[in-house]
């Protein structure tokens, strides 16, 4: 009798376990569903003057080319930086200031983005006295710069030490045996590590709500000027009570949606597991 | 006797571990001199202190001295990247770079050490390629990636890069433990060639391919040299015990 | 030759340093005044009082630590057995064929865009959540104090809470997951091998991982207590301070979210407000090391 309450206790156990599994990745699926059936008539109905009609125009074009724009904006001030930490924090992995990098990079890779806007905000657009494009590429290298520089570290790890050994019996100096030989080796883990750190920044909110600003009437002209985003604009339209503006607010996530997918699917695929 | 290396009370000491313990050894200039003894005793060891490449290792100290011709290596004001690029060296695991051409491969020391202009890395590449008897298999593919050579192919092509650079001493640590034996025979046979200009220094865990190859051969046991002397005499009339017991097959 | 590598990558990895503690400093600098004029009050005090006349300005953020613990606590809980059961589920039982998917799932999951999550969950789950499970256990246990407050809008602490486990999930569920791989097979082998039926060798392998477990709750618990966009649009920013499931309240981040913009009307609203960045500073950083360091330290004693 007793191995039969086993038997039913572990059944139990086992369609318990499926079920929570379930549960747990049923949200995307739904979250996916909803933001296609509810934001693709918005979308279509819309058409072109949609993604690129200005708000008054009944279109998220602006806040489109704003997103683009800091992301490519934040990728070119964060991932040279994120690049040397990384690189630093491979060669000197027992040296204190080594050791301390990787705490801070671990600390800051799930710091509360609204606080490093706060701070942009503090350091650059109040002494500006605008908001601006800059504050919020700002914002977002702080945030991009932690994620690649562990992908980055991560990857140089990966690399076997005997090529390490063979290039410096070559006689290279250290400079050249990372820049020139072992950072090559290793670009594939690297590029990757960018590009999942840009799909994150190009979905990003907080750090952008005190620092950018917002521009939806015209498209950006200037990077000292305020600058709009699709993640920015859906906040402020959500927080509206105008139907109108939730439909607008689908149909602006069904292209972050499609953004972020297109960016972090092939990429993950392409990699073997992820650093969160 | 014109001596190529040269160690004087050399101490190696990984941590807390003593793995080489004061050990006096000579190296003549050209020939091929074996280090051999089983596993863990610190050959390779030994070897990483001729080229200063045990210093990449972090809890690393050595203390004595070497002397690379009559040079002490391990004096403050000698720089390690000059000694390594007067040192080649060839490892246990064929490991030419994967993301780069044969060519480039050979190439490599040459151009990011700016040792020679342009036009004459192609000129010396194929000369290194000469001597390592690999360019009649690759002189059709310098384009091609290492990945589809063979074991012995992609250890050849690794002392090609090596000898790019024009070292006077080779270093090779177990460079055929990990090849097939017609892989091994070729390198083998490369090596009596190169014996006549350059001076090798052969770690090996097989007493064989000591006896079969080297001139002269060093015996180290649990980080201290036992014997020295030419091969013939030490494999014929060994005069340690430890030593007659190795080169018979008796320890491990 | 080695001062030239150094010389190139030092300063990059000292600018990260610079910046950090620059924040440290700007929110320290400009909490000042808000702990000069309501010293440990402003932390521990539920009032909300501005004013034109810096006189009459009373804050006290405590609702909103309340609110950032609550909430944060009420994802953990939920998120916990998820993820356990997804990182079991995943590593023993799923055939080979949806493991690497359910995974690809879960990081998808983690690095979808937050303002989705918030999207979703103030248009969807809220109505949901409201009209399926808080309407029906308040009409039925409201003499429990959990139940207690009318669920009117479904903007409240559990909503919150609920959306930030979804949110969290697979944070845990990747550090979880990879612990319970990590447990070497002879263990498993030895497990099964005394005659222990799934749900015993499961057991006692999650216990050989519990470092893990623990270190991927706190950090769950860091994650979720930082968030900000997805929680301000589902908590109903409010000023309570209660137990009750069902009422809208305020975490840091949100109630910085939200008053921000006009701070700077009023004279003492903003050092308040850095003070709050500064206590949420402090929590996460205190959260995050100590996660990071169960983590570490068990890594280093498994074989």
């Amino acid at each position: 009798m007793s191995r039969n309450i086993r038997r039913v206790k572990e059944r139990a156990f086992l369609c318990g376990v499926a079920l929570l599994t379930a549960l747990a990745v049923l949200p995307l699926f739904h979250i996916i569903m909803t933001v296609t059936v509810r934001g693709l008539p918005e979308v279509v109905s819309g058409g072109l003057r949609f993604l690129t009609g200005t708000l008054s125009e009944g279109g998220i074009g602006p806040a489109i080319a704003g997103t683009f724009l800091l992301t490519f904006l934040s990728a070119l001030l964060g991932l040279p930086v994120a690049f040397l930490v990384g690189l630093y924090a491979y060669e000197f992995p027992n040296s204190a200031v080594g050791r301390w990098t990787k705490t801070l990079l671990q600390i800051m890779l799930e710091f509360p983005t609204i606080l490093v806007g706060v701070f942009v905000m503090q350091v650059l657009v109040v002494p500006m006295g605008t908001y601006s494009a800059i504050a919020g590429t700002l914002s977002l290298a702080i945030i991009l710069t932690p994620y690649v520089a562990v992908y980055t570290h991560e990857a140089m790890r990966q690399i076997p030490f005997t090529y390490r050994e063979t290039s410096f019996s070559l006689g290279l100096t250290r400079t050249r045996v990372l820049f020139r030989v072992l950072a090559p080796m290793a670009r594939r883990g690297i590029l990757t590590g960018g590009l999942i750190g840009l799909a994150k920044v190009a979905g990003e909110t907080a750090p952008l709500l005190f620092t950018a600003g917002g521009l939806y009437e015209s498209y950006p002209h200037s990077v000292t000027a305020p600058v709009g985003s699709i993640s920015l604009l859906i906040y402020q339209l959500v927080q509206s009570p105008s139907p109108a503006d939730h439909r607008m607010a689908w149909g602006a996530s069904l292209v972050l949606l499609l953004i972020f997918l297109d960016i972090f699917v092939p990429i993950r695929l392409s990699l073997r597991e992820v650093k969160l | 006797m014109n001596l190529a290396i040269e160690t004087r009370n050399l101490h190696v000491y990984y941590g807390n571990n003593h793995v080489i313990k004061g050990v006096d050894l000579q190296i003549p200039a050209k020939g091929i001199f074996a280090l051999m003894g089983p596993s863990g005793c610190g050959k390779s060891t030994m070897l990483r202190t001729f080229n200063r490449l045990i210093e990449l290792n972090d809890g690393a100290r050595v203390e004595g001295e070497v002397l690379l011709f009559g040079k002490n290596i391990y004096s403050p004001d000698v720089d390690p990247i000059g000694i390594r690029r007067q040192v080649g060296m060839v490892f246990q695991y064929p490991n030419p770079f994967p993301h780069l051409t044969i060519y480039d491969n050979v190439a490599l020391g040459l151009k990011l050490n700016r040792l020679l202009p342009g036009e004459k890395i192609r000129e010396r590449v194929e000369w290194a390629l000469k001597k390592a008897a690999l360019w009649d298999e690759v002189k059709d593919r310098l384009d091609d990636y290492p990945s589809n050579l063979s074991g012995g192919q992609k250890q050849r092509l690794v002392i090609a890069r090596a000898l790019a650079m024009k070292p006077r001493v080779l270093l090779m640590d177990e460079p055929t433990a990990n090849i097939d034996p017609v892989g091994t025979a070729k390198i083998e046979e490369l090596l009596f060639e190169l014996k006549e200009e350059y001076t090798i220094v052969l770690v090996t865990h097989s007493p064989a391919q000591a006896a079969r190859v080297s001139d002269w051969v060093a015996f180290l046991y649990l980080g201290k040299l036992i014997e020295v002397g030419p091969t013939r005499k030490v494999f014929e009339n060994p005069e340690h015990e430890l030593t007659e017991k190795y080169v018979t097959g008796a320890l491990g | 030759m080695r001062d030239t590598f150094r010389a190139l990558t030092l300063p990059a990895v000292l600018a990260v340093f610079i910046i950090f503690t620059g924040m440290l400093v700007v929110y320290f600098t400009n909490a000042v005044l808000a702990f000069h004029r309501f010293g440990l009050d402003v932390y521990l005090t539920n009032v909300w009082h501005a004013s034109e006349d810096p006189e009459k300005e009373i804050y006290g953020i405590a609702a909103a630590i309340w609110g950032s613990v609550y909430t944060a606590l009420i994802a953990v809980a939920v998120a916990l057995p998820l993820s356990i059961a997804y990182s079991i589920f995943v590593v023993d039982y799923s055939p080979r064929w949806l493991k690497n998917p359910l995974i690809v799932i879960s990081d998808i999951m983690a690095g979808l865009p937050t303002i989705i999550y918030g999207l979703w969950g103030a248009l969807v789950l809220v109505p949901f959540l409201r009209d399926e499970i808080m309407k029906p256990l308040y009409e039925h246990l409201s003499f429990i104090p959990l139940f207690s407050y009318p669920p009117t809008t479904g903007y409240s602490y559990f909503s919150a809470g609920v959306l930030l486990a979804i949110m969290v999930t697979p944070f845990a569920s990747a550090i979880i997951r990879e612990a319970y791989t990590m447990v070497p097979f002879i263990y498993r082998e030895a497990v099964y091998a005394l005659g222990a039926t799934r749900l015993e060798a499961t057991r006692i392998l999650l216990g050989y991982i519990r470092p893990a477990v623990v270190s991927g709750t706190i950090l769950a618990f860091g994650r979720a207590i930082g968030e900000t966009v997805a929680v301000s649009l589902v908590i109903g920013n409010t000023f309570n301070m209660t137990w009750a499931l069902f009422a809208p309240g305020y975490t840091v981040s949100s109630l910085i979210a939200n008053q921000f913009g006009n701070a700077f009307i009023y004279e003492y609203m903003t050092p308040v407000l850095y003070a709050a960045g500064l206590a949420l500073f402090v929590i996460g950083l205190a959260v995050n090391l100590l996660g990071i360091r169960i983590l570490r330290r068990w890594e280093e004693n498994v074989p």
